[in-house]
């Protein structure tokens, strides 16, 4: 007993002694000097198979010109989620120079961070931008200044197994599921058939970022393109937040999606007949599934519904000791034509002016790529708003435990995280 | 007479199912690992049929097995000399010698075992990282490991247990301190080396969280590290995911349990009394 | 292989345990060669690298941390100031009034009540079993200790499969299987996590018991038999008692396991889940410190945490010592 009061004591002295000396001790130095350096840089690309063999052409095209300037590239060491690791890299210092895989959402925190260089920093940083991109680029503006380059989207559908479909006597072809109670019926007919065990299996797991597929994209469709936060205030206390989380609620409460995480890819092994997705799985899935593609439902079934852009961007970071070259590759590998080759390789839009216009071959030689260039007009992204990855955190907890597990009520779930959301983006 | 005989064999009835309980689990990673798709039935639970490499294949095709499998012997290499040499040396001066400050060894020893490492781990990364620039390198991963606690009691307690008489005619003799540990402490201290090596190796080649937080590089991630990254992002595209989840882990699991084998008997259960923590 | 009995005289949990709070060893002095400070000063220089390297990843992290749950903390990139003000308890109030915190602690004590008192029953009941001499007792040992031994990373893939929802425990047990499954349940999912790491951790547990059955003298035995004792009795009046100290030792490592949870939660269902039901203190502090960028709050459920584990570990120290 002696020695373990003599260790307290000894551990108060250790706290003491230190708690007045903790302090950072990290070296000066901004991204002054850094922006006209030139040298060898690495990058990281996600972990999207057909993504890193994209990366993998273009940085070996680039180093086969560039001997002094040699790019590396590797997947991003991503835990849960590619924001922890780049989080914990920033704060080490060990970022690298580029990242293409920057979810909006986690722009301001890094910003905050002093982890990211502003693009317009550099010369013809601004005109790159919205030559690109045009004038949508707006809405990636953090604090005055561009931290990301809008790179491509996803936006987000409802993805269906054909077969799976027919056998539930659905018609593959033309499901007639646009509106919530189409959609449910026939994610009914789907399990009640035998078709398969669950009709759709959204990730039910607490991360931030789980609502983008699964909430967010219909909550979008729903209103037409409203984000979660506008003008500092949660928007999605009302008739059509309610309704959207009536819709998911009815889902899990009916059976028809599984309330576990899957240990495998469900679409591939028959589990589901349904998955949120973006035109990445049609690469992904074309040898294992003959899928479908259907918008998002709505309420009334409407035309043209807006989704969820779930867009990646690429940013810089301050550790980059040479950006010169950073900012080079940058526009190397968003050029138009290295876009033309993620688009052939992913299916993933670029975020450029007139996307179907820049590369009308690709869309005549696959036309299952069309109702995504089609789609891409209509879509909604994340807010740039302050405590933006907790928000969705918040969000997520409330929503798993009223919509996912109903041990609560969607109203109490929708005014909660509403009034919660408020504080966090007021700060 | 008859009781006890019962006695022996429910003991054995016993102790054999707890086995298999244990076992199991190992039984399925390995039959699964090599199969085209694990089974989720008891009937198929010895398959004749449907083996394949493949799985090894498509998850060295996602992450460097040989590579991640160099950075753990690496990383656990670099623990075991620090444990090795500096704490023979902890354990010796603290069990034998009689120094200003032995007293604080021994308190700090105790302190070290009851505040979990995992507390510590957002201030010692900021501080390793940011501090000492080792974000990304061996050494960074190496140095909240490089010498086990656990170790340095194994070591104490072993030199302790020593006769005494033996110091006592070296210094009668005239040996110097660092003579008496060359000549006399070191070559005795081979029994408690297994101990000391089981139980150091499993903490740096089973540990996640701390090599995974600290390398960004994935050339210089551990296997523990690339494996877990493969099962929560990578596995969920992959044809056979669940075969190339079990064939990693046969992988990480693998060099351990051979280690354990062939050194178990050289592994002393008495030893292990003094080892606290693991 | 050697002459030496290596730590002969080191009954478990009667040498330096966790915390078991008894003396050290006593440092046998050298024969009058006392100098000026100490005897034999190049003890400093043999335990200078230990000490240096507690003090290095142990007291300064420990006391930036508290550093860190006093102020306003956030990370930054190298060579960017932002200001840091003092902000005395509020980390702390923060902490102690979020629901998912509290929610952690409750999580971590449905996991203390499953799995501690399974491992020192099981431990003790499987090490005496093996005490006894047995066939095969060699291949038992190994049986029992090769779980603890692999890594969590592997162990967990295999328990994913085996627990899914149609995964090979429930085609076992067929209609009796729970739904929703065992690690998407809520009442299930920490439960599940305890029996997990009972099985992993059990195997350390039953060879620390073995090395203390060997220390219960064999004459205790005999004379309970001579007096009629069956044996299950002789278990209850001499094994219990004879490893009392070992017993102390396995319920403050349980303890400390139990509330160090990180890697099960994390992998095994996926980040605490299902709704939370198996969010630990050490996830929430990895959650809150890097995923939310709020080092100062993961800062504080560290400090909290670290108060819970001393108190327990007291609590079960006295507990056993009393009775």
């Amino acid at each position: 007993m002696r020695y373990i009061r003599t260790a307290a004591l000894l551990g108060a002295v250790a706290l003491t002694i230190t708690a007045c000396s903790g302090s950072d001790g990290g070296s000066g130095g901004g991204s002054g000097e850094a922006t006209g350096a030139t040298g060898p840089i690495t990058i990281w690309l996600s972990n999207n198979e057909q993504e890193v063999v994209w990366g993998q052409d273009v940085v070996d095209a680039w180093n086969a010109d560039h001997p002094d300037e040699q790019v590396t590239a590797q997947e991003i060491p991503a835990g849960s989620s590619s924001e922890e690791a780049i989080t914990a890299a920033i704060t080490a210092g060990t970022a690298p120079c580029l990242v293409y895989n920057i979810s909006s959402a986690a722009v301001p925190g890094w910003v905050r961070q002093g982890g990211l260089v502003d693009l317009t920093t550099f010369d013809g940083g601004a005109d790159y931008l919205t030559e690109r991109g045009g004038d949508g680029v707006s809405v990636y503006e953090t604090d005055g200044g561009y931290y990301q380059l809008p790179w491509k989207s996803n936006p987000v559908m409802v993805m269906y197994n054909k077969a799976l479909f027919a056998q539930a006597g659905l018609d593959p072809e033309n499901p007639g599921m646009a509106t919530f109670d189409e959609f449910l019926a026939g994610a009914q007919q789907i399990v009640d058939s035998g078709a398969a065990p669950s009709a759709i299996w959204p990730s039910p797991t607490n991360d931030f970022f789980q609502p983008w597929f699964d909430f967010y994209p219909v909550y979008l469709a729903e209103t037409g393109g409203t984000a979660l936060v506008e003008d500092g205030k949660a928007t999605f206390d009302d008739e059509a937040g309610t309704a959207v989380a009536d819709f998911w609620a009815s889902i899990y409460a009916d059976g028809l999606a599984p309330q576990e995480e899957a240990t495998d890819d469900a679409m591939v092994s028959g589990q589901t007949a349904m998955q949120m997705a973006g035109p990445w799985a049609i690469a992904s899935y074309k040898d294992s599934v003959d899928v479908g593609f259907m918008p998002v439902p709505t309420s009334d079934g409407r035309e043209d519904v807006t989704t969820f852009a779930d867009s990646k961007n690429v940013s810089m970071f301050t550790s980059c000791e040479n950006q010169g070259t950073a900012w080079e590759f940058l526009k190397y590998s968003t050029s138009e034509e290295s876009d033309g080759a993620l688009l052939e390789a992913t299916g993933q839009m670029p975020l450029r002016q007139d996307l179907a216009a820049t590369y009308p071959d690709y869309f005549a030689a696959h036309p299952e790529y069309e109702v995504f260039a089609d789609q891409a007009a209509r879509t909604g992204d994340v807010p740039s708003i302050p405590n933006s990855i907790e928000v969705w955190q918040a969000f997520r907890e409330a929503y798993t435990s009223a919509v996912i597990f109903q041990s609560t009520s969607v109203d109490d779930f929708l005014s909660t995280a509403a009034s919660k959301i408020d504080d966090l983006v007021q700060g | 007479m008859r009781r006890r005989r019962g006695g022996a064999v429910l003991r054995q009835v016993l102790l054999t199912l707890a086995a298999l309980v244990f076992a199991f689990p190992f039984y399925f990673m390995v039959v699964g690992a090599f199969q085209e798709s694990p089974t989720n039935t008891p009937d198929r639970l010895v398959p004749t049929s449907g083996w394949t490499t493949q799985n090894f294949a498509q998850i060295d095709a996602r992450i460097d097995l040989a590579g991640s499998l160099v950075n753990s012997l690496v990383f656990t290499a670099g623990v075991l000399l620090g444990t090795i040499v500096l704490g023979t040396l902890a354990g010796y001066a603290v069990a034998r010698l009689r120094y200003p400050g032995r007293r604080l060894t021994w308190v700090l020893m105790l302190l070290v075992q009851m505040v979990p490492f995992q507390l510590l781990m957002i201030p010692l990364y900021v501080q390793i990282t940011r501090g000492y620039g080792l974000g990304d390198t061996y050494l960074g991963m190496i140095l909240p490991f490089a010498i086990n606690t656990t170790a340095v009691f194994i070591f104490a307690q072993f030199f302790g247990a020593l006769p005494r008489e033996m110091f006592e005619a070296a210094r009668i003799d005239g040996a110097g301190e660092l003579r008496i540990l060359r000549s006399i402490a070191l070559p005795l201290v081979r029994p408690a080396l297994a101990t000391v090596v089981l139980v150091t190796f499993i903490g740096p080649w089973n540990e996640f969280l701390w090599p995974f937080l600290i390398t960004k590089d994935a050339s210089l991630q551990p296997l523990a590290v690339s494996l877990a990254n493969y099962i929560s992002n990578v596995s969920q595209t992959a044809a056979n995911p669940n075969g190339a989840i079990l064939a990693g882990a046969c992988a990480l699991a693998f060099p351990v349990v051979v280690l354990f084998c062939v050194f178990q008997r050289y592994f002393r259960t008495t030893d292990l009394g003094s080892a606290v923590k693991g | 292989m050697s002459t030496v009995t290596a730590g002969a005289g080191a009954a478990p949990g009667a040498g330096p345990g966790a915390g078991s709070g008894r003396a050290p060893a006593p440092a046998p002095l050298g024969p009058g060669r006392r100098r000026w400070w100490g005897g034999q000063p190049l003890g400093t220089l043999f335990a200078a690298p230990y000490l240096v390297f507690v003090l290095v990843v142990f007291a300064y992290p420990l006391g930036f941390s508290a550093y860190m749950a006093f102020h306003d903390y956030f990370f930054t990139a190298p060579g960017v100031e932002v200001p840091k003000p003092f902000v005395g308890f509020d980390n702390f109030a923060t902490v102690l009034t979020d629901p998912q915190v509290l929610a952690s602690f409750r999580n971590t004590a449905v996991f203390l009540v499953i799995n501690v008192p399974l491992t020192v029953g099981l431990a003790l009941v499987l090490a005496s079993a093996l005490n006894a001499g047995v066939r095969w007792a060699a291949a038992y040992r190994v049986a029992y200790y090769v779980p603890y031994l692999t890594a969590s990373v592997s162990l967990v893939g295999v328990w994913m499969l085996l627990f899914s929802s149609n995964g090979l425990v429930n085609s076992v047990l067929g209609p009796l299987a729970p739904d929703p499954s065992w690690l998407a349940n809520k009442a299930l999912a920490m439960p599940t996590i305890a029996l997990y790491v009972t099985w992993k951790q059990l195997g350390f547990y039953v060879l620390l018991y073995l090395a203390a059955l060997q220390n219960v003298p064999r004459e205790l035995y005999e004379s309970a038999e001579t007096d009629g004792a069956g044996g299950f009795q002789r278990f209850l009046n001499v094994t219990v008692p004879g490893v009392r100290a070992a017993t102390t030792l396995v319920l403050v490592l349980a303890i400390i396991t139990g509330t160090n949870l990180f890697t099960e939660p994390y992998l095994l269902t996926g980040g605490g889940g299902p709704d939370g039901a198996s969010v630990t203190p050490v996830l929430l502090i990895y959650q809150r410190g890097i995923q939310q960028q709020n080092p100062d709050v993961a800062a504080a459920i560290g400090m909290v945490l670290v108060v819970v584990v001393g108190l327990l570990s007291l609590a079960a120290q006295r507990l056993n010592r009393e009775r």
